[in-house]
């Protein structure tokens, strides 16, 4: 009798949690469906086109624009780069984020207004930020060329050239969102009981043993939602590029990321059937990395 | 002990004090490039660091050209229509996506992976023919039209919601809430910090979306700060010290929302000590 | 007491959301409703936002004229053509705007897009289309020899000379008929690494003001007539590009990384090189730095055994066939092609005008300069080659010139190879 009374129950509360699941999403999976799925779907339809202007003439060509895709081996350059780019962005701007966060979440002096300045990149306009690194890097007339020298090292050609140029973008990445990895951070960070902390001072843990014990696990929710987030973001790396690497540099195939190419193809060139089988490419590396971190997150991810 | 932890602190100032700097050389050196002469300015060799005379010229000729009046306010609707429809939907679907069991959610959730994983520039058009069939081009229904769901949103707060203990959410059964009290009374509570994180890049990333406004809003009075920035800039010549000082105009109320925004984190360590 | 508050609201809010949508829009669209602008007035789009005071006054005087109302709308050129584009699909392109040469094909390409002007045009007291130069005119045609836009302007090109360092190293100025090798000889003498001086910087990029000139000065082409091939393979398109290599081998010019990070007038600007080839939509720029102003002055392009052939394009003004008011449309347009109008768009210096012969208005506008070297060089001019998809082999050309520019190759291994892949993007165009 009583094994039926727990079966009804649960029976009425997965009911309940279907109903009110469904209509907690429903606004966001509408609007996710009009607004970004459809459009996926007609990107991944058009990679299989040779497509006019204006959506009109578009001739079915089947999987020409995917073999072009795998016999372009500036593709593979650029996918190469995206790779360069993402592996020194992603983790240095996260263990950076992560440490000043932490700094940041006890009180001080000036908490408010370092957070402030930290905060700051992530404000200003993209084309001051290309600006002001260009002159950095310069080669010739830039200021961090004039350190070295002054201290009787040689010059570097921080964006022509082809071996460094992408780890110099980098820099200028991770700069610019370590703002907002730290926000993130410390929001997850507010949301750690202070209990904890407490309970772990009182059996004498040091700030270097609360951090590992208490901080690392309880935050890695909001860890592995900037992980997936930036490596995601990392992936899709263009402005940057666009705005820092002239057409003409030599350093520009060593650079150009695939959205880079995606943007010449489908906007500049008008050749939107290519630049969709590019998308398409990206979409599935993304998707097999996403899939990855999904699972791997069982293994370090701390939920309660 | 005592000593260790003195150094410690030192330390930590020295390196919050280095970042700082770091972090702060191009925000100053766009307000130096504000005050200089277009040709300071440009110069390269010898690089222009101070301006010779502190020229206020570039803030009256852009505060000449441009309505800050009416583009503050655009830019305040677009934010603001964002963040209400970004909170709103984002808590919901994060708290069913993390804290609900039901068919369908891994798929629904996988969608909104999805989204996230494809360049953001192909959106543009198919979302362009959609507020043009509507006839909603340049209002600020179209400058909100891209961020009336947020999957960036609804997979941040759906790991703040995971990541909250179990417990609380038993005890609110037991007391006879239904999903949804326990909903509104217990846990959207307790994610406070992450709504607000989440306002804050709902704010930040539609004041920084120039692509979508510059296509679909044309119109000079139904234009965001971001986008008519993006106009001063010539094809070719562009006048670098009036370019800095309407970002610096334009800049001042997301620093402002910033702040106080952030008060929020504070406030937040104060009350989450005592109640949690 | 206070979350219980916040609670309580937020419920309220939620409750509301979750029974419409979005309820916060609604009031928002009633809103805008009413600031959307009327239907009476014309929209005209343009990208460059520093022609854009000029072209108002302009336009306030066809308003005046006709009691049309006009908009000015600009979209930075980077998001021009993808606007245009997604108002085009949408049908909602602005009444009037730019046409550029790389972009005309693919809008001529169908008919019910830009308005067909030759009818109009048969029947204007304002505008004979004689009266511009021949190869703006022909640009805006589409196959059947339909005029689709009206020129707008002209550009031309003439190189910037740094006289301090001529007269530091005793060079004598330019004169108006020298060749390639006076100038490649020139650009020696004013070389010295030491002092970090250079002769002169010409980029990949550079390509309109500098080396397509070199190439039609030497009897080659960049395209065929028909545009059907390249003329990179041309043994005189390459005996041109070798000039320039000859230039760069010479050390007249700076190491190519800081080619390439500085372009060539910032390059002009700090004092690092002496001469550089600047288009006549760089003069406001260069007119108004204060270093440039002080040392520098204007000398028309080198002559090859061809001429000069200073490689000339200009921007069109097109309309809308889809829109409403054709009519209104067309009005503005014979007005902007008028040569009122188009001599008062020179005498406010907003560019150089279509229209032959009233120009002078804008060089009259920089008195410190040789500004009549840009007006002269219309007289040997070239038109700049663009084929229906210009685009996507002009992409891949400065890709490939890079190679030949920094020294990697031989000039003549880059042509050859470009002209091949070149030719292959031509052939799918058809």
């Amino acid at each position: 009798m009583g094994k039926g009374k727990e079966k009804k129950r649960v029976t009425k509360r997965a009911r309940s949690e279907f109903l009110w699941g469904w209509m907690f999403i429903l606004p966001t999976m509408t609007g996710l469906m009009i607004l970004n799925i459809i459009p996926i779907i007609q990107t991944i339809w058009q990679s299989f086109f040779k497509t006019g202007a204006f959506g009109r003439g578009n001739i079915f060509i089947g999987l020409e624009n995917y073999q072009r895709l795998f016999a372009d081996d500036s593709i593979w350059q650029a996918l190469i780069n995206t790779f360069k780019y993402a592996i020194v962005e992603v983790p240095f701007s996260i263990a950076i984020a992560l440490v000043i966060a932490v700094m940041l979440n006890s009180k001080m002096r000036g908490r408010s207004t370092y957070r402030a300045i930290y905060f700051l990149p992530m404000v200003v306009a993209p084309a001051a930020v290309a600006m002001v690194w260009k002159w950095l890097f310069n080669s010739e007339f830039g200021l961090l060329n004039h350190i070295l020298n002054s201290i009787g090292l040689k010059s570097v050609h921080w964006l022509s050239d082809p071996n460094i140029a992408i780890y110099s973008i980098a820099v200028v990445g991770i700069w610019g969102v370590i703002g907002y990895n730290m926000v993130l951070f410390l929001a997850g960070l507010q949301e750690i009981p202070r209990d904890y902390y407490e309970a772990a001072e009182i059996d004498g843990a040091n700030a270097f043993q609360q951090f590992f014990k208490i901080t690392v696990p309880l935050i890695s929710p909001t860890m592995f939602f900037v992980v997936v987030t930036r490596v995601i973001a990392s992936l899709q790396v263009f402005d940057s590029i666009f705005m820092m690497i002239d057409k003409s540099s030599q350093a520009l195939p060593k650079t150009q990321s695939l959205v880079y190419l995606f943007y010449r193809y489908a906007f500049v060139e008008n050749n939107k059937g290519y630049g969709s089988a590019i998308v398409v490419l990206l979409l599935m590396i993304i998707m097999v990395i996403t899939v990855i971190q999904m699972v791997a997150q069982k293994k370090w991810v701390h939920y309660n | 002990m005592r000593r260790r932890e003195k150094t410690l602190k030192v330390t930590k100032h020295l390196v919050l004090f280095i970042g700082a700097i770091i972090m702060l050389v191009p925000f100053a050196w766009m307000i130096l490039t504000a005050f200089k002469t277009n040709t300071e300015a440009m110069q390269m060799n010898p690089f222009v660091i101070f301006p010779s005379e502190w020229r206020t010229e570039s803030f009256v000729s852009v505060a000449e050209k441009m309505d800050f009046v009416r583009l503050y306010v655009n830019t305040l609707l677009m934010i603001l229509g964002r963040i209400i429809c970004a909170v709103l939907t984002a808590t919901m679907a994060g708290y069913a996506f993390g804290r609900l069991r039901f068919k369908g959610r891994d798929f629904c959730f996988g969608l909104v992976l999805f989204q996230m994983m494809v360049p953001g520039q192909i959106f543009i058009i198919p979302q362009y023919l959609m507020v043009s069939k509507m006839g909603m081009l340049n209002t600020i229904f179209s400058l909100v039209f891209p961020g009336l769901v947020t999957a960036f949103g609804t997979f941040l707060m759906r790991q703040a919601y995971m990541g909250l203990p179990k417990e609380l959410e038993e005890a609110a059964r037991l007391d006879g809430c239904n999903i949804g009290q326990t909903f509104l009374h217990v846990m959207m509570p307790l994610t406070k910090s992450s709504m607000v994180a989440l306002g804050i890049f709902t704010a930040l990333f539609g004041f920084k979306d120039l692509m979508w406004p510059l296509i679909a809003n044309t119109e000079q009075n139904s234009m965001p700060l971001a986008a008519a920035l993006a106009k001063l800039q010539g094809q070719f010549a562009s006048n670098f010290p009036e370019l800095m000082a309407a970002s610096m105009i334009a800049c001042i109320p997301m620093i402002v929302l910033y702040l106080i925004f952030q008060k929020q984190f504070i406030e937040g360590i104060a009350t989450s000590g005592g109640k949690l | 007491m206070k979350l219980k508050k916040v609670v309580a609201l937020a419920m309220v809010s939620v409750m509301a959301l979750s029974m419409t949508a979005c309820g916060g829009k609604e009031k928002e669209k009633e809103t805008e409703e009413k600031t959307s602008s009327k239907d009476a007035k014309l929209t005209v789009a343009i990208w460059d936002s520093n022609q854009e005071p000029g072209l108002k006054k302009i336009m306030d005087d066809f308003t005046k004229k006709t009691g049309v109302e006009v908009d000015i709308q600009v979209t930075p050129w980077k998001d021009y053509w993808t606007m245009l584009e997604a108002a085009t699909t949408g049908g909602e392109m602005p009444d009037v705007f730019w046409m550029h040469s790389d972009q005309i094909a693919t809008y001529a390409q169908y008919d019910d897009i830009l308005l067909n002007l030759s009818d109009k045009i048969e029947k204007s007291d304002k505008i004979d289309l004689a009266n511009y130069p021949e190869s703006i005119v022909n640009i805006y045609q589409n196959d059947k020899g339909d005029q689709l836009a009206i020129p707008k302007d002209i550009d031309t090109c003439a190189v910037w000379y740094n006289k301090t360092m001529f007269d530091e190293a005793g060079v004598e100025y330019p004169s108006a008929d020298w060749t390639w090798d006076d100038f490649r000889e020139i650009a020696k003498k004013l070389t010295n690494p030491e002092k970090n001086q250079y002769g002169t910087a010409i980029t990949p990029g550079a390509y309109q003001e500098s080396w397509y000139s070199t190439i039609y000065a030497y009897g080659g082409e960049v395209l065929s007539e028909d545009k059907k091939t390249s003329g990179f393979d041309n043994p005189k398109t390459i005996e041109g590009m070798q000039v320039i290599e000859n230039i760069i081998k010479d050390g007249s010019m700076p190491e190519y990384s800081v080619l390439s990070e500085n372009g060539t007038s910032t390059l002009m600007e700090s004092g690092t090189v002496a001469m550089t080839f600047q288009g006549s939509w760089m003069v406001s720029e260069m007119a108004n730095n204060d270093y440039i102003k002080e040392n520098c002055d204007i000398a028309p392009l080198p002559k090859g055994p061809e001429g000069t052939k200073s490689i000339t394009n200009g921007l069109g003004w097109a309309a809308s066939a889809q829109g409403e008011h054709t009519e209104e449309a067309w009005q503005l347009i014979e007005y902007l092609g008028s040569k009122e109008a188009q001599t008062k768009q020179a005498d406010l210096g907003v560019t150089m005008s279509a229209y032959e012969g009233v120009s002078d208005g804008w060089a009259k506008a920089q008195p410190n300069f040789n500004m009549q070297a840009y007006l002269d060089m219309m007289e040997d001019a070239q038109s700049y080659p663009s084929s229906k998809n210009t685009q996507v082999w002009f992409q891949a050309m400065l890709e490939e010139m890079v190679a030949g520019f920094s020294g990697e190759e031989p000039m003549e291994t880059v042509c050859k190879e470009f002209a091949e892949q070149m030719n292959g993007f031509l052939a799918e165009e058809q």
